[in-house]
């Protein structure tokens, strides 16, 4: 295949094009709301493609590894133990995109289940190591997010 | 109902069949400003020879909606509010139920003259903001002070805050266990929710979508509410930590610049407490609030993800996503906080 320009490249480019070509021709203001949301969008995409791949990777290790700590931690739980066996069960090594997603989707449910036992337990240095692992999933939300607001609303 | 070139011809028809008169559309016009519904303006000519203006709100096509709520449910409560008088609004005057007369479910409302409140603040500089602040407030706060005998049994009443509070929460683990992929935001913020519950309010009418591009301003400059679509009877804190939070990422924020202040006028108009109205409480339903738009938002990202839902207003709406996610992580403080 040929791998540049990157996906993230050819993405901005027609962000480019959208904006610099397309919008200025527009007059209905009902399309131009939606060449703005268009554009924020691709914004979006772009920074996926660059990132998820290896971001879903990062977050399925930090969560499997808090999950698994848990279980040491706090001992056995018929849910948790369950949501462990079905991730390890799943394909977890193929890179496809939709490999990658489902896998990261038992990931987060391995760590759904940590995190209640968590609090059932009320152990506060496993509650805080919980938060940074969301901190680093907001992060890269937020990475992909960029600047956002409500266009067109008023 | 968007289509200009047949919608006249319909909304002529439809109104000679409700309204005892014949009537003339002289003007038509789809609207923006809205994302959830179809709207548009009607110019309509009264056999009479009145003349007035209407909106028409209607379901998008069927796959397009970036949130399913019901119109008739919309309708119920609508003409209940209309008939006791419980606030100033633009009146619901028609209901089409099928979509067959209109071509989709659709609600023919007043025309309210005048800008939305968020028109007004767009307007505003150095965040010197006048008197919206207050007005703001004091919208608020009659909402919130409407008899929930008011609307019949047009929406659901919970008979308890308690039952009630822990059935929000749960909306967290049910958007979670509905969604296509796990969520462990919304698991986490459920169990937080859980483990710090607030004094309880009377249960009161909750607008739900509380904020100025849903408030009207009339040139004498009074208040008229719109887009009660997702109002319920719930803990009235949940439109003040919902304004919060949709100010926050969609400003300005007339509550961030001085909370302290805003929460008094509130506790002023309203009677309630400082026990039951502060920071803390503001934080706690910030988070709470936000799960009624939030699960229609995610619901309609399930949706997309599984190829029965379509469109630009879906994808580029999965951003307030991450802004839930931003303002639960603030809102729940850790425990060494």
């Amino acid at each position: 295949m040929l791998s540049k320009p990157t996906t993230q490249q050819i993405i901005l480019d027609c962000r480019r094009e959208l904006l610099e070509t397309i919008d200025p021709a527009v007059t209905d203001p009902a399309v131009k709301v939606a060449i703005q949301m268009l554009e924020n969008v691709l914004r979006n995409c772009a920074e996926r493609a660059a990132h998820e791949i290896a971001w879903m990777r990062e977050e399925s290790d930090l969560m499997m590894a808090f999950a698994r700590d848990v279980r040491d931690a706090l001992g056995s739980s018929t849910s948790l133990d369950a949501a462990i066996a079905a991730h390890q069960s799943g394909d977890n090594e193929t890179l496809d995109l939709d490999a990658v997603s489902d896998s990261y989707g038992r990931a987060g449910e391995c760590f759904s289940e940590a995190l209640e036992s968590v609090f059932a337990a009320g152990h506060d240095q496993l509650h805080l190591r919980g938060r940074e692992i969301l901190a680093l999933r907001l992060a890269h939300e937020d990475a992909i997010k960029g600047d956002w607001g409500f266009v067109g609303r008023g | 109902m968007i289509e200009s070139s047949v919608m006249p011809a319909r909304l002529e028809a439809f109104l000679a069949e409700h309204a005892g008169q014949r009537a003339t559309v002289t003007g038509y016009e789809p609207m923006s400003g809205g994302y959830s519904r179809l709207m548009a303006l009607a110019t309509i000519q009264w056999a009479d020879g009145s003349t007035e203006k209407m909106v028409l709100r209607g379901d998008p096509p069927p796959g397009k909606s970036m949130m399913d709520t019901d119109r008739a449910t919309e309708w119920g409560l609508l003409s209940a509010l209309g008939r006791a008088d419980s606030i100033p609004m633009p009146a619901a005057r028609y209901f089409d139920p099928t979509g067959d007369r209109l071509g989709t479910k659709c609600i023919v409302l007043d025309f309210v003259e005048g800008r939305s409140l968020q028109s007004h603040l767009n307007d505003c500089t150095d965040g010197n903001f006048g008197r919206h602040t207050f007005d703001l407030v004091d919208t608020m706060a009659r909402v919130h002070s409407i008899d929930p005998n008011d609307v019949g049994d047009a929406i659901a009443r919970p008979t308890d805050w308690e039952s009630y509070i822990s059935g929000l929460i749960d909306r967290f683990r049910q958007a979670d266990r509905a969604h296509v992929e796990s969520n462990p935001f919304l698991r986490y913020v459920a169990e937080w929710l859980d483990a710090n519950k607030p004094a309880p309010l009377p249960l009161r009418i909750v607008h739900s979508d509380f904020q100025p591009a849903n408030i009207m301003v009339t040139p004498d400059g009074s208040h008229r509410v719109i887009d009660w679509e997702l109002t319920h009877i719930g803990d009235p804190r949940e439109d003040l930590g919902y304004y919060a939070v949709y100010s926050a990422s969609s400003g300005p924020s007339l509550i961030m610049s001085d909370p302290l202040a805003f929460l008094a006028r509130y506790r002023e108009r309203t009677g309630f407490g400082e026990d039951t109205i502060n920071l803390g409480t503001l934080a706690y339903f910030s988070s709470l609030a936000a799960i009624s738009v939030y699960a229609q938002i995610l619901g309609g990202a399930a949706a997309m993800s599984r190829g029965l839902n379509s469109g630009i207003m879906t994808t580029y709406t999965i951003n307030a996503l991450t802004i839930g996610h931003a303002n639960f992580m603030s809102a729940c403080l850790a425990p060494s906080n």
